[in-house]
Parts: structure tokens; sequence; C-alpha cells
């Protein structure tokens, strides 16, 4: 089958994050060490976790553009925010983590099953 | 158990030797299935999967089907495409002569933001965070724009940081070569941004409005 | 890792987001759940698009008034 890169720029890395875990997760190699197990669940809820802020914080900024919060809420608002962000990037680091990581992609989870 | 590989309209012309490959004619549809083998999800299954899409779209216009669909048997199999039949016949009209290009897009280098947010309180970081909501989408718009045009369609994911962008374009058969030289254009046009373009790809993300 | 290994690895992610998470999808008596998680993988990133988007058309409504 033909190559499929049509473009390609020089540093391929930054799009290859996905796959290692990818890969795991298609050839089903089990990892039982308890600390990879650990680290694959927290990658999901993690991942989850990430997704919702930025769907939330996205919906906040929407509704920020339409007016209708006051200057408290705002203010509020923008210090869960921020705060959800700084909690996150702890646990990311907790985890040894990095934002790649929770690119949706479920990595290790994929060797429980 | 029968495994579904694809949706054509045009049963003619002879099919691959990659699989014990046959039609399933359905009212003028055919389904292309084989015998399923055991259930694999390695890459190279998937690899080979695609190969013999790919092998049956080098000879007619075609809906790929999801991985890993089987059905009992062709009777089966015609009952499930009979069920659709107008969608696919649909479908299959609106995919004709089109193959679909992947486009990738990650800041370059070491764009992006601080990984932990250090604005002064809280109306300033909505504000920093919409700045570079603008700015990523302004971006994303100056690459994705200019591409949708050579297209016959085109469908986005929502970006996720890191990447920026994550599309698939629906283009002419013959149409491959001008996308991918505006693809290395916009590249050149923008060092900040790593551009990634993979296909030819059977439509998959063009066989369902 | 070679250069053409790793062109292939690359395209690989779009492969799995192509054959798991698009195609036609049809009724079959047993559709293949790709180790459950796999498809979760790709079905998530489906759900939240189309939120999203629902959400800018006006079909679903946007956050609650707890704000």
């Amino acid at each position: 089958m033909r190559d499929k890169l049509l473009h390609a720029p020089p540093d391929l890395d930054p799009f290859m994050g996905e796959l290692p875990r990818l890969d795991d997760a298609l050839s089903r190699r089990v990892n039982a060490d308890p600390e990879s197990l650990e680290r694959g669940l927290a990658q999901l809820v993690l991942t989850i976790v990430e997704l919702l802020r930025q769907l939330m914080e996205r919906q906040a900024l929407r509704r920020i553009d339409s007016g209708g919060l006051s200057d408290e809420q705002e203010e509020r608002l923008g210090r869960t925010f921020m705060e959800l962000d700084r909690r996150m990037a702890e646990l990311r680091e907790e985890f040894g983590l990095t934002k790649e990581d929770l690119n949706l992609d479920l990595g290790p989870l994929g060797r429980l099953l | 158990m029968i495994e579904l590989y694809a949706i054509t309209d045009n049963p003619g012309p002879p099919l691959p030797d990659l699989a014990a490959l046959e039609l399933v004619p359905v009212d003028g549809l055919a389904a292309v299935c084989a015998p399923a083998g055991e259930a694999d999800v390695s890459a190279d299954a998937l690899w080979h999967h695609e190969e013999v899409v790919e092998a049956l779209m080098a000879d007619r216009d075609l809906l790929p089907v999801r991985y890993g669909t089987r059905l009992e048997d062709e009777h089966a199999v015609t009952r499930a495409v009979e069920e659709r039949r107008d969608e696919l016949a649909a479908a299959l009209d609106r995919v004709r002569g089109a193959i679909e290009v992947s486009v990738r897009v990650l800041p370059s280098g070491d764009a992006g933001r601080a990984a932990v947010p250090d604005a002064a309180g809280g109306a300033e970081y909505l504000r920093q965070r919409a700045d570079e909501q603008a700015s990523q989408a302004g971006t994303v718009r100056a690459v994705s724009e200019p591409l949708a045009a050579l297209a016959r369609a085109s469908t986005t994911s929502n970006p996720r940081p890191p990447e920026l962008l994550r599309a698939a374009y629906l283009i002419e058969r013959d149409a491959v070569e001008p996308f991918t030289a505006e693809v290395a254009r916009l590249q050149r046009a923008h060092a900040e941004l790593s551009i990634l373009c993979t296909g030819p790809w059977p439509p998959y993300s063009f066989t369902e409005r | 890792m070679s250069t053409a290994v790793a062109e292939r690895d690359v395209a690989l992610v779009d492969l799995v987001d192509r054959l798991l998470g698009g195609g036609v999808v049809i009724a079959g008596d047993i559709t293949l759940a790709v180790a459950d998680v796999d498809l979760v993988y790709v079905q998530l990133r489906a759900l939240i698009s189309s939120v999203a988007t629902a959400q800018d058309e006006g079909y679903l409504p946007r956050m609650g008034g707890a704000l």
C-alpha cells in the first residue's frame, strides 16, 4: 500500500504523541504492573475531566461574549476556571502526564480489558 | 459470520484478490463482504483491512464500512443494507469520484501557553483564554478555509490542545496534487504551525449525513 | 526508528480515527467492540463535537443559570 503521507513537516514527533499508547491498546498488550495501571486509570479520568473543563470554559467565554454576566460573576467564573486549570496541571504532574497524554487517548486502560 | 468492507453501486469491476471477497447485491447497491476471521484489532489487521478497501476503491466508488462490522450471513447483510438503501445511495452520490484526505495541525516549537495559568485574577484569566482562543481560531481558519475551498466537502473535529485542527476533506480523485501543493504553501506561510496531511483515504468521514 | 516506520506510525492515528470512528454504521448482530475503550476514545471525540455543534446551532441549551 502506498505511503500515506501527502505532506509532512520535517519533525514528525509531535504527531506521534498518541502512538505508543494507541499501539499498545490495539495490540492488547497486558501490563499488570500496578503503577502503570494506576497511571492508565488516571490518564482516562483526567482525559475526560480535561474534555469537560475545556467544553465548560468555551461555554463560559461564549456566555461572556453574549453579555449577561456581571463583573463579579465573570471574576468568580474566571477564578474557578483558573483554579481548575491549575489543579489539572498539578494532577498531570502528579501522575507524570503531559498535555499530549490527555489528547483523547485512553492508553494503558485498553490493556486492562 | 460475515465481515463487511464496503458498499458500492458499481459491482461490475472484478474484485481484488486480497481476501475471500464476495458481493451481496441489494437493490442497485452491493455490499462487499468476506467470511469473518478472528476478531483482531491490531495495527496490522487494520492496515490489511484498509488495503482491501483501497484496492476496491481503485476500481469503483464506494462507502467504507466501519471496521469490525459483522453480520450473521448474507440474508442479514441484505436486510441491513435494505434498511438504509436510499441513504446509502445518496451518500454514494455525494462521494462519487472523490476521496478523502486528512489534515492535522499542531503548533510548532514551543508555541503555546504557559503550563500553569499566571493571571492576576479571574477576569484576566478569562481574557487571556479568550485572546488565545481567538488567535487560535484565526490560525485555524487561515489553514482550513483555503483547503475547504479546494474540497467538495469538509468536516472538522473539535481541536483539543495541543492540536489546533483535525479535519477531513472530500476532494476529487484527481485533485490530490493541487490540494497537497496548497497544504505545502500554507505550511510555508505559517512557520508557527506544523501541518500533517495524509491520504488518500476512502471517504470514511463522509458516509453519514 | 526508520523514517518509513515513523511515517506509517503517524498515519496509524488517522487510520484508527477512520476505521473505528468513521464509515458506514450498519446495524449488525455483533459489532466488534474494540476493547470497548478504543471505541470510547473515538466516540468521546464525536460526542463532544456534536454537543458543541448542537449548542452553536441552538438545539441544546447552553450553560445553566447557576452562574
